[in-house]
């Protein structure tokens, strides 16, 4: 009995150890290929230098540009996106999964597209979008179009992940909460909200990462103001890579700075 | 104040509760039935959480159908609580509290002001459904409605919990439903008993009488009679008695004719060992014996029949009569303790009646 045992712990350990091994070897590589590009763009430019360029208008003006743009577009998809993400986690209704369907297309859909649907509707050929600019507020080359390119791009990201996050309350405690005599009102800013925050924060998180890196969509109905993703096209085109590194690096900064809330504040929504 | 529950259906996919009919007055009522039976749900209508698909539900001769949950003055207390993880004990409390004194007076009468500022989440299983009750309490509730609230409950503090909730419930002067799938549960807090299979009401009284005269032979096993019979009402001269294969036995028959099959059943509590032969004794070998701890069972086969007999015996009885598998005994089924149940064509399986 136990010779048998050890046998075929013995050929279990050997079956496993083999495959571990491909796994950490392939995955290492995987590893590997993310963070050497990162790495090297670091190494790429002196600190001193990068710091010397990141006080240039062309760098401080999209750094301002993309920080405003991002932070409207974040809470306008959030003010937008939780009431409907509540909805898509709640609702019996037939109706999710095609709604689910029309909020991840934006997610499906290459930016680029994204941005000459987005012309069809806001252009100044449009009828909303010369409406829109004969009223003095155009919808394209302006901190509005921005908003609009990023807001169509990033939004999906809180709707899908709050919608995840309210379905991971148990609908019992909100049964419980109307029982005791609390409303509807109530019981969402009492019992469902702060259960789901953690999940809520991840998804404005994400939808805020995504709206910074917005390039696509913004470039087609926005070329000015520049947002930091078209500086850094075109500083690449006109003046070379070196001059796009300031603000890669920049943006790279924030994006590792986004991560780090994920993993504190913010349910990680991939564990 | 009354709670009606009026003619109250409600289907979901190929299960079917109703037509339930209750009228709760400030009392405890016991909902006893199997899981799946639909008492659940019965809450829930009431509750408000589930919308029924026909009848209505009042309080105090409050139309309540179609009221939001919060609207209803209906407190629901669920299995595991459902305490709001993410606050403290006190905090529940507070949640449905007029006062800061309300939430005190509750901490003392469910003795948790020792883990009142503990988050909900660490609290063990027994302090949970403390705090649900006081959080339940501190509502003010017109009706309140519990849910299994000990099911998931220790032994030993399952009783505990059971014996305080009794005189809590009855001082409350409001409907309480009490639903449970334990009949000692159900008997020990209930001062009515329904008994609920199949989304039916089967049986509606006190538990004694439940007990004593259930109406189906799914009450009768549900609560324990698990000697369920078949015999012939037949003549004997003086009177009508039973023919169990061949067996004579003396009962109260009822509203069953001469000629009729009928079920009858007997509590194995009610069976006695015989000293010698009288009318209602049967013989037989014991084929199975089962120590459950607060007493015995043994099973009979009476000679010549296949049935066995189920007997009941306090530790104390069972070492006096000094038996063992195998041994043969005479048993007495008296005849005051036979219930006839009724006919077989209404109710051909032990099981709800189906039509």
């Amino acid at each position: 009995m136990a010779t048998r045992t050890d046998a075929a712990r013995s050929r279990t350990t050997l079956f496993g150890f083999d495959w571990l091994t491909v796994a950490l070897v392939l995955g290492g590589v995987l590893c590997l290929y993310y963070l050497t590009p990162l790495v090297s763009l670091f190494l790429s430019v002196p600190p001193g230098e990068i710091l010397a360029r990141m006080t240039d208008s062309t760098v401080v003006d999209a750094a301002t540009t993309s920080l405003l743009s991002a932070s409207i577009s974040t809470t306008v998809a959030t003010v937008f996106g939780l009431p409907l993400a509540y909805w898509l986690a709640r609702s019996e209704s037939g109706w999710t999964n095609a709604v689910l369907g029309v909020v991840v297309l934006p997610l499906v859909l290459p930016p680029t597209v994204g941005g000459i649907v987005l012309l069809t509707v806001f252009g100044p050929g449009a009828p909303i979008g010369a409406a829109a600019a004969s009223a003095g507020v155009p919808l394209t080359r302006s901190l509005a179009g921005v908003v609009l390119a990023q807001t169509f791009v990033a939004s999906p990201f809180v709707v899908v992940t709050a919608k995840a996050a309210f379905e991971g309350v148990d609908r019992t405690l909100e049964h419980a909460s109307r029982s005791l005599g609390k409303g509807r009102w109530t019981t969402a800013r009492n019992v469902t909200l702060p259960l789901a925050m953690p999940g809520i924060a991840a998804g404005v998180t994400l939808t805020f990462a995504r709206a910074m890196g917005e390039f696509g969509a913004t470039m087609m109905l926005s070329y000015y103001p520049r947002t930091m993703p078209v500086q850094i096209w075109v500083s690449f085109i006109e003046l070379g890579l070196d001059n796009a590194y300031p603000i890669a690096v920049l943006l790279l900064l924030i994006s590792v700075a986004a991560l780090a809330i994920l993993n504190t504040v913010a349910a990680n929504p991939w564990q | 104040m009354t709670l009606v529950v009026d003619g109250m259906r409600r289907s979901h996919g190929a299960f079917e509760l109703g037509p339930i009919d209750l009228a709760v007055d400030e009392e405890v009522l016991s909902v006893l039935g199997p899981s799946g039976c639909g008492k659940t749900t019965l809450l829930s209508t009431i509750a408000g959480t589930v919308t029924p698909d026909a009848g209505t539900i009042s309080l105090g001769g409050l139309d309540l159908t179609g009221r939001p949950p919060e609207k209803r003055g209906t407190v629901l207390v669920f299995q595991d609580g459902a305490l709001f993880p993410h606050m403290t004990a006190r905090e529940n409390v507070a949640y449905a509290a007029s006062s800061e004194k309300r939430v005190e007076e509750l901490a003392d009468a469910l003795e948790i002001d020792a883990v009142l500022d503990q988050r909900a989440d660490t609290l063990s299983g027994g302090e949970r459904q403390r705090v649900a009750l006081a959080r339940s309490l501190a509502a003010d509730p017109d009706a309140l409605l519990l849910d299994e609230p000990l099911a998931n409950l220790d032994a030993p503090i399952k009783r505990r919990l059971r014996d305080e909730l009794r005189p809590l419930l009855a001082s409350l002067d409001v409907p309480v439903i009490y639903v449970t799938h334990d009949q000692r549960e159900a008997t020990a807090i209930g001062d009515r008993l329904a008994v609920i299979a199949d989304g039916e009401l089967l049986q509606l009284d006190t538990p004694d009488e439940v007990f004593a005269h259930p109406a189906t032979p799914f009450v009768a096993s549900f609560t324990g009679s698990t000697n369920l019979f078949r015999g012939a009402v037949v003549e004997t001269g003086t009177g009508r008695a039973l023919d169990w294969n061949g067996r004579r036995l003396d009962a109260a028959i009822g509203g069953a004719t001469v000629g009729e099959t009928v079920q009858f059943c007997i509590r194995p509590e009610y069976v006695t060992l015989a000293a010698d032969e009288t009318r209602n004794s049967v013989e037989g070998a014991i084929t199975r014996r089962v120590f459950e701890g607060d007493g015995y069972l043994l099973d009979v086969v009476p000679d010549g029949g296949d049935e066995a007999v189920r007997l009941a015996l306090s530790p104390p009885a069972y070492e006096r009569a000094g038996l063992d598998e195998r041994d043969r005994v005479r048993l007495a089924l008296p005849a005051d303790a036979i219930h006839v149940i009724g006919g077989v064509e209404e109710c051909s399986a032990i099981g709800p009646a189906r039509r």
